[in-house]
Parts: structure tokens; sequence; C-alpha cells
């Protein structure tokens, strides 16, 4: 056998993980994270919980152990692993979830971290310019689909300061270019001012 | 426009794709005597009323539910939304009845 060794590459096309700071907001590539997708059954009942987490409802995230859930459909959840990107995490959620469908979703996302290092404001201004929501309903523990620049995107507000985007993989450069020129511009904005 | 989507609150029409009309959830049945007529009718006979009107929305840029939203054509006031599936479900089950 040849000895082949293949090393992955990031959504972004590094070897490394991408970060870059605009002002008060730091983005940052998250190739760490795992994702999986769970469904219920059309024949079996709602499931309750997933890792000890209650599944959340409609536009609702929950959060706990390196594990985040968030609904995306009814009956629908995407489930986060933190730094389990490299293992095989949908066999892991099948085992906490049997009766459930699972789907491997990491191949196909790319999430990106959205983090102000001074408070909410900086980060709701941001939001603001990308997505087309109401402020109220992106408060922490919020997590929606919807679109930022013609991309459907999950947000995932974990915190005043952070927010976390899963878009298409395949779109990940377009996904930064928006965020990163946004970024840059707010933090602009913020200079001008001050 | 704004849609009151029931599960998710006021979102952008944006994020929605307009699929016609909901009558298109009543699809006849291909067993029942006349099935032919019924689905000509079915496939090209649409109201086109200038004011309420019952339309299916699919929530194509979120969480993927399609939506019975009646709309005045012409002022865009948005009475009522649904989810399509509670929408067919109590038709059916007034149908059984």
């Amino acid at each position: 056998m040849p000895d082949i060794s293949l090393k992955s590459m990031t959504a972004l096309g590094s070897d490394d993980a991408l970060s870059e700071t605009f002002g008060a907001i730091t983005i940052s590539e998250r190739p760490e994270v795992a994702i999986a997708s769970l469904a219920a059954r059309s024949d079996a009942p709602d499931p309750i919980s997933v890792f000890g987490l209650s599944l959340p409802g409609p536009g609702e995230m929950v959060s706990g152990d390196g594990i985040t859930i968030v609904w995306s459909a009814p009956r629908q959840w995407m489930i986060l692993g933190e730094g389990r990107g490299e293992q095989d995490f949908a066999s892991d959620v099948k085992a906490a979830a049997q009766d459930c469908s699972i789907t491997e979703q990491t191949d196909g996302f790319v999430c990106i971290d959205l983090v102000s290092n001074s408070g909410a404001q900086p980060l709701q201004d941001l939001l603001m310019r990308l997505v087309n929501l109401d402020p109220a309903r992106l408060a922490p523990g919020c997590a929606t689909r919807t679109l930022l620049e013609h991309m459907s995107v999950f947000l995932i507000r974990y915190s005043e300061r952070r927010v976390a985007i899963l878009s298409m993989r395949s779109s990940a450069q377009s996904l930064w270019h928006a965020l990163s020129t946004a970024a840059g511009f707010a933090a602009h904005r913020a200079e001008v001012r001050a | 426009m704004l849609i009151p989507h029931p599960l998710l609150g006021p979102r952008d029409a944006e994020e929605f794709t307009y699929m016609g009309d909901a009558s298109l959830i009543a699809r006849p049945s291909a067993s029942d005597p006349g099935a032919e007529q019924a689905f000509s009718d079915y496939v090209y006979l649409r109201d086109n009323p200038a004011g309420v009107h019952r339309e299916l929305w699919f929530h194509e840029a979120g969480d993927r539910s399609w939506i019975v939203v009646t709309r005045n054509t012409l002022t865009h006031e948005i009475l009522d939304a649904q989810l399509a599936r509670d929408v067919a479900l109590a038709s059916a089950a007034e149908a059984g009845e």
C-alpha cells in the first residue's frame, strides 16, 4: 500500500482557520465545529432531548457541554458539536437519538463566528446591515434561518457579544466577503464618528 | 411586504416563494368517477379575484413551511396566515365527519 496522507482544508481553502478583526468585531472561521441534522420520523413520537439538552422550539437554540441545538423546521433540528469537526459526529448523534433520522452536515456548511469585543452594540449594528430581521428576534437564545446577501444562512445568537453563522460551504468565500465588507464599513463609520 | 409566519412571527416576503392558489391543496382523487374533468379544472381553472385571495407561500429561505396566506390583492393587507399542513388536516377531518 502506498503511504497516502491527506490533509483537510478549511471551507475557505486554507490549512488554518481564517480570522480577521475590524474595529470591535472579529470574524472567525470555525472548521472544528461538526454539524448534523436531526429529523423526527412521521411514525415516531416527538423527540424530547438529545445529549441531555431539551430540543428547542421554533426560532430558538440551546447550548451546553459543547453541543448546540438549533430548531430548523417543524420536527427538525441542527446539532452542532464543538471541537468535533474531524470526527464522525453524525454517528454520535445517531447513537444518542436512535429513533430519529440523522444526516451528516459538516461537509455541507461553513460556520463563521462574529464576536464583539466591546459589548452588544457593534454586533447589533452589524446584524442590522446584514439581515432583514427585527433585532428583538435575534436576542441571545434565538436562532433562525434567513437570507444574507441572497444566501441562505442560519443565525445562532449565543450571547449579546457572539453570533454564529452557518451557510453553504460552497459559497463560503462569498459569505466571508459579505461579512468582512460590512464589518469593515461599520468599523470605518465608528472611527469617523469617534 | 411582511408575512406573519405562524411559528416565527413577521418575516420579509423575500424569504418566501409564491406557490399559487390555496385551492391547489384540494387535489382531486384519481379514482373518483369524473376524475378527468376534475383534474382538468384543478390544473387549468383559477379564480382571479380583485380582493381577498387565499394563496400558498413557501418559506424557502426559512423553515421550509408551506403557509396559507389570506391576502387582499387590492391593498396587500394580510388577514390570516396558517400552516398549510394544519389547513389540510383540518379540511381532511371535516371531510371525514
